[in-house]
């Protein structure tokens, strides 16, 4: 469980959001979606407790997280950033093992006698098992994606947080992966990721969050997000919104061109 | 690998101006009181030297090792803080004022630490070091110094105070006994052991900074506890044998390109065969031309560029 309250997310002098407020409950799939920007990384940076907030806290699980050893923050939260940094020679194996990196103690170099059943299950979750001996720079961009998710399983966190998980991904791979997310939060884990399809996040989360102008301009099932006003007015363009065979929609109104124009 | 070093010392022990067969050698090593030329030679000359260039090969190493694998750069030498070049410069003034050699390794010792912990200030960022700040201090530390050490040399009174500063700048352990290994080996000990403390976080790093970050690796401390290990080690090193490069660069790809990247693996590596590489390095020095000797440091130049070179073409390209 996450409780961010009174959230003024700022670089320096440079304020990204401010007056953020959200309560996450266990099993829960939350999806942070807004504008280029809008301060949707910072966001969750700062409730995997990598960005101090100026103001404000967040807790997890009725701790704050501003409190927590590095160790103990990444116990109770795994947070998956987009990095581009190129890993090099580590098989897929050695990546999720690191996952138990935040369960042993400072001194330990070597796996803990349970570690080796946990990546094996994490590495079965992700549908990794037969790849765990594959170089990293080997794998696909999904199958890389997958073997991040796999990580944080092995973290066994009761939160993970993951930073655009489908971009570079085509559909296929981008819905595997929503998948697996979909099935670690029914498994009781409260899931964040950051999105930039909205008809991804409506699909897949349980409630979105919309930032923008410096703000949570909304926090809710994805039918009273879903507003034409509040979309454009986040992303500075005209957005239409229709419900198809269940599913929400939203897209950007094209400019209308005079008759006869090429 | 262990066999490796303990067949280097041998051959360390054997070679030199007056050549010994490794049998008198390890009959020299077994009765140490006996009186004849061969344990005279080997435990008042050779042993030293031979303990000497195992501590300076294997501190160089681990120090190169630590620093590549903080900063994610195979390219990174250990004396990138500076270590080498406030060294240089202190030893350059200590010689053109007329200082007793006896002071040159404790000065080197102290003004290399003094480096470091300069460009650490220069670099630091709130309450850690940025990485970045640390490259850029210690390459501008180092060009300020290696120009201030060409001028002493220049404006130095005479042409042997000159030439004993270059000897200094190349690299050498002639002239160094059993005395001059307490202080290093005490550094290098305390070095070695903090650089075991930062195993597991180097580990998670090889996943990018970020991602260790995530892991609960805290990036501040892993930064400090590795600069503060790498200058007691290259000061170690620096202070008994003067600038000896390249070990600090080639050693650690020499150890990844036989068992791989793991750090838990590649310290423990690299001590033996950094050890190997200067042991064997030092015995050539010594008898290749005698009765001079070639400067260490620029032996393993010579030496060690092409075979780097070699090795470097041979790695596998990675996707």
């Amino acid at each position: 469980m996450i409780d961010a309250q009174d959230l003024t997310l700022a670089y320096g002098s440079n304020v990204v959001l401010q007056d953020v407020s959200m309560q996450l409950g266990d099993g829960e799939l939350l999806a942070i979606i807004g504008p280029n920007g809008a301060g949707k990384s910072t966001l969750l940076r700062a409730l995997g407790g990598l960005h101090t907030p100026q103001h404000g806290h967040v807790m997890v699980n009725g701790k704050a997280v501003a409190q927590m050893s590095p160790q103990e923050r990444a116990r109770r939260l795994a947070l998956i950033e987009v990095d581009t940094s190129p890993v090099t020679n580590v098989t897929v194996r050695e990546a999720v093992a690191q996952g138990r990196l935040p369960h042993r103690p400072w001194w330990r170099w070597n796996e803990l006698p349970e570690d080796e059943a946990i990546v094996d299950e994490a590495l079965e979750r992700a549908q990794l098992g037969d790849r765990a001996e594959r170089m990293l720079d080997s794998l696909s961009s999904g199958e890389r994606q997958r073997v991040w998710v796999a990580l944080a399983l092995a973290q066994h966190a009761p939160s993970l947080l993951f930073d655009e998980p489908t971009t570079h991904l085509d559909l296929g791979h981008a819905m595997h992966i929503l998948s697996l997310l979909r099935e670690v939060a029914d498994a009781g884990t409260t899931v964040v990721i950051v999105l930039h399809d909205l008809n991804v996040a409506a699909a897949h989360a349980d409630r979105i969050a919309l930032v923008g102008k410096n703000t949570l301009l909304a926090c809710d099932v994805p039918e009273r997000v879903f507003q034409e006003e509040l979309l454009t007015a986040a992303y500075g363009a005209p957005i239409i919104v229709r419900r198809e065979e269940g599913m929400m929609l939203a897209f950007a109104r094209p400019p209308l061109r005079p008759k006869g124009a090429p | 690998m262990m066999l490796a070093l303990c067949a280097a010392i041998i051959v360390g022990a054997s070679w030199g101006t007056i050549p010994f067969s490794p049998a008198t050698i390890v009959s020299a090593l077994f009765h140490p009181h006996a009186q004849n030329d061969a344990t005279i030679v080997l435990w008042s000359l050779r042993l030293p030297r031979v303990a000497i260039a195992a501590l300076v090969g294997a501190a160089l190493a681990v120090a190169g090792l630590l620093m590549q694998d903080l900063l994610g750069n195979p390219l990174i030498d250990p004396y990138l803080t500076g270590t080498s070049a406030g060294a240089a410069l202190a030893i350059a003034v200590a010689i053109a004022f007329g200082a007793p050699p006896g002071l040159y390794s404790a000065i080197a010792l102290g003004a290399s630490m003094a480096t470091t912990l300069l460009v650490a200030a220069l670099a630091r960022s709130g309450t850690g070091l940025s990485v970045e700040r640390m490259i850029v201090a210690g390459i501008a530390l180092s060009s300020l110094f290696a120009g201030l050490t060409t001028l002493v040399i220049l404006w130095s009174p005479s042409a042997s105070v000159s030439l004993s500063i270059l000897a200094w700048l190349g690299g050498s352990l002639a002239g160094h006994g059993w005395r001059d290994l307490g202080w290093a080996t005490l550094y290098a000990l305390c070095g070695f052991a903090l650089a075991l403390t930062t195993i597991p976080a180097l580990n998670a790093l090889r996943l990018g900074t970020r991602r260790a970050q995530a892991l609960g690796v805290d990036l501040d401390r892993t930064r400090w506890i590795v600069v503060i290990a790498t200058c007691l080690l290259t000061s170690a090193a620096v202070s008994v044998s003067g600038v000896i490069g390249f070990v600090g660069l080639m050693v650690p790809h020499i150890v990844r390109g036989a068992i791989g990247h793991d750090v838990r693996w590649t310290i423990a590596a690299a001590l033996p065969v950094g050890a190997t590489v200067l042991i064997l390095a030092d015995a050539f020095a010594r008898s290749a031309t005698p009765p001079t000797e070639i400067p260490l440091g620029i032996l393993l130049s010579l030496l060690g560029v092409p075979a780097f070179l070699y090795l470097a073409s041979r790695r596998p390209k990675t996707a």
